[in-house]
């Protein structure tokens, strides 16, 4: 799969992004170390669903955009629908996961008629002093995102291998920048107070292996969101769609396609 | 050449399983440890210490800024500054110094800076450091991917405060001031700048296009120092810059006795404490993600799969002699001092030697002894170094002449004149 490139926005903006599949378009917001290559669980919804992943400004190629966004989910929202403006897509499915599940949330709250259905994979971006979190900012230098994956080889199969190892560590330690420019130092962003203005169908998932974003978060999403759903994968640690690719990719097919949820007109 | 007296100010009182049982000595300390009441005298024995230096002969007198560390006592550099501005008369203040980037507005920084000055008649040497990882971005709350042009944005704003007698409004994007009219003002203009910094290319071209003084401060000593700086040097050839040793500093550890024997007795459990205990910092607490730039991380990894170590207290597991050889402590004799610090100035081409005389949980009469030792039998041997080059990054006070004298301390230092303050206090 290879990436392609686009300009957005009245700046036109470089965007770096993956599409693949037939169906009904899905906007995939990547997590903390942003998209490595069309990761397995995407080609899977892409199966069922025209699949968009783009790299959010701060990550990967777009790394030197970071400066640019200093107004967190304004910018950040705007740049969604302007990705989304110049694809000629009105409305999509959301999904995000780890920061990418805050700005799905934010795209769904700010801009609720661009936002079919949205999924919250892992959701950063609340904070509750009784369940805390691991700090995904205060690990070893050498092994940084360990901390997000369950499997302790994690790390090592699913960011280093097969790729130069000093680019691969650079690489990981600059999403983590992207991240903590949004995230420092304890990952409230204040979406809280703009949740209730979310109208789409929702779903949230939390990973019973996840210590960035402990499960006791899920309740708080889901009662935040008019008509939210909960569930749990189990099995997988902050990065599900790495680690579980399949359960995760059927988790929100599963969702996306479910008759029974009333459209939103 | 010139030689400061600096103290980083550890808490001494850290016990012997601490690197066991805690994982840091910084952000995270156990704050259990401190005990106020002897507080009372650490604070005061160390300032003590700093004003013997100025008796003994140092050129300067040097303090920093930490928070949440047990080895670093001085959040606020600015206190000891203020103390010293009036209890001392002739040595420069090395405030080394304020990470801007803490302070907001940073117009703060630069009126204290300015106050310190004028109460001192104009001895203080300004230090600008980005700061470290763990104080800005862990205790601070700093975010690190902004950290650095928050930085640059407040250095631009204090020297443009200190420069423009008028009013003018600040509209810059971490910092937006409507009437910035800085007053007092400092007596320099502008007091001279050092940049404290680890290693980073990008300060030293901060250093080079403004003309300032880099002072490298790192534990590795001058071994490890001397193939940094040989890569400051080269830059500040690249970049047209001329050579003038004053416009660098380094700190290094320093412990003289009579013998070189007696200095392995006298100072080696003290090195130890400093070495293992107050450089126990837990490693995620080292370099928050954005607070290397790019460029550094690349050389940063490159150097650690060459097989360098990065660890803080890679000294803590190496014998007294291994410690001198490789550059992380200076003692011996006076001779032997004098030895190598001679190598220390010639191999890293420093004007200016930031000396730690102070380390770990030396008692206060033996820091005496080591630091009048060096005042009296090691600068002088060294004094005349680099005698041809003119330092232009030290202050030029009021004349002494013109100067207020501030009122003595009356009671005399004994233990009369503690009952007489005693009886007064009531």
């Amino acid at each position: 799969m290879d990436m392609q490139t686009m300009q957005v926005g009245p700046e036109q903006r470089d965007v770096w992004y993956y599409r693949a599949g037939q169906g009904e378009p899905l906007l995939y917001l990547h997590n903390m170390l942003g998209l490595q290559g069309f990761e397995p669980a995407l080609a899977r919804l892409a199966e069922s669903f025209d699949v968009i992943a783009p790299f959010a400004p701060g990550w990967g190629p777009a790394k030197d955009q970071l400066p640019e966004f200093d107004e967190g989910p304004l910018d950040l929202t705007l740049h969604c629908c302007d990705v989304l403006d110049a694809l000629g897509i009105d409305r999509a499915h959301v999904v995000g996961v780890s920061i990418g599940a805050w700005m799905a949330a934010e795209l769904a709250a700010i801009e609720p008629t661009r936002v079919a259905r949205l999924v919250l994979v892992n959701p950063l971006g609340l904070w509750l002093d009784d369940a805390g979190g691991e700090d995904p900012f205060a690990q070893h230098p050498g092994f940084p995102s360990q901390a997000l994956f369950t499997d302790p080889d994690g790390r090592k199969r699913h960011l280093i291998e097969g790729r130069d190892k000093v680019d691969a560590h650079v690489d990981e330690l600059l999403s983590l920048r992207a991240s903590a420019k949004f995230l420092w130092p304890i990952p409230d962003t204040g979406v809280k107070r703009r949740l209730p203005r979310i109208k789409a169908a929702t779903l949230v998932v939390t990973s019973d292996g996840d210590v960035i974003v402990p499960a006791a978060y899920g309740p708080a999403w889901r009662d935040a969101i008019s008509g939210a759903r909960l569930t749990t994968l189990a099995g997988a640690g902050h990065l599900a769609e790495l680690e579980r690719p399949e359960a995760f990719a059927d988790t929100v097919r599963a969702f996306l396609e479910d008759e029974a949820i009333a459209a939103v007109a | 050449m010139k030689f400061h007296w600096f103290n980083l100010m550890p808490w001494p009182y850290l016990p012997d399983d601490f690197t066991e049982k805690h994982r840091s000595v910084w952000v995270d300390v156990d704050s259990r440890l401190f005990d106020p009441v002897k507080a009372n005298r650490i604070y005061n024995d160390y300032l003590d210490l700093l004003e013997l230096a100025e008796d003994v002969g140092y050129d300067g007198l040097g303090i920093n800024e930490h928070h949440q560390n047990a080895y670093g006592l001085m959040p606020s550099p600015q206190l000891m500054a203020s103390t010293l501005a009036r209890r001392t008369h002739k040595a420069a203040i090395l405030l080394l110094g304020q990470s801007l980037a803490l302070y907001d507005p940073p117009t703060r920084v630069a009126e204290e800076m300015a106050m310190i000055d004028c109460i001192s008649g104009g001895r203080l040497i300004s230090g600008f450091p980005v700061g470290s990882s763990m104080d800005d971005n862990y205790a601070c709350g700093v975010n690190p991917a902004t950290l650095r042009e928050k930085y640059h944005e407040a250095h631009d704003l204090v020297r443009l405060a200190w420069a423009d007698p008028d009013v003018f409004a600040w509209n810059g994007k971490h910092y937006k001031l409507r009437y910035v009219n800085l007053w007092p003002r400092p007596i320099q203009t502008p007091p001279p700048i050092w940049i404290p910094g680890g290693g980073s290319v990008e300060t030293w071209d901060f250093c080079a296009e403004h003309k300032y003084n880099y002072s490298y401060l790192s534990f590795q000593g001058y071994v490890r120092g001397a193939q940094l700086m040989e890569g400051f040097w080269r830059r500040m050839e690249e970049l047209g810059s001329d050579f003038n040793p004053y416009q660098a500093a380094f700190a290094q550890q320093i412990c003289v006795a009579d013998t070189d024997a007696e200095a392995k007795r006298l100072y080696e459990k003290h090195a130890r404490y400093f070495f293992s205990r107050c450089l126990h910092v837990y490693p995620g607490y080292a370099d928050a993600p954005g607070y290397r730039t790019e460029p550094t991380i690349r050389a940063g990894l490159v150097s650690q799969m060459a097989g360098q170590s990065s660890a803080l207290n890679q000294a803590a597991a190496l014998s007294w002699e291994e410690m001198i050889e490789k550059g992380f402590i200076v003692a011996g004799s006076p001779d032997s001092v004098a030895e190598q610090i001679e190598k220390v100035a010639t191999s890293l081409k420093i004007g200016h030697l930031v000396c730690l005389l102070h380390f770990g949980d030396m008692p206060n009469e033996l820091c005496q002894h080591s630091t009048r030792l060096f005042a009296e039998k090691v600068i002088p041997q060294m004094r005349g170094m680099w005698k041809d080059y003119e330092d232009h990054w030290y202050p030029k006070p009021m004349p002494l002449e013109d100067r207020a004298i501030p009122r003595q301390v009356t009671v005399p230092d004994t233990a009369e004149g503690r009952e007489m303050r005693l009886k007064e206090v009531g």
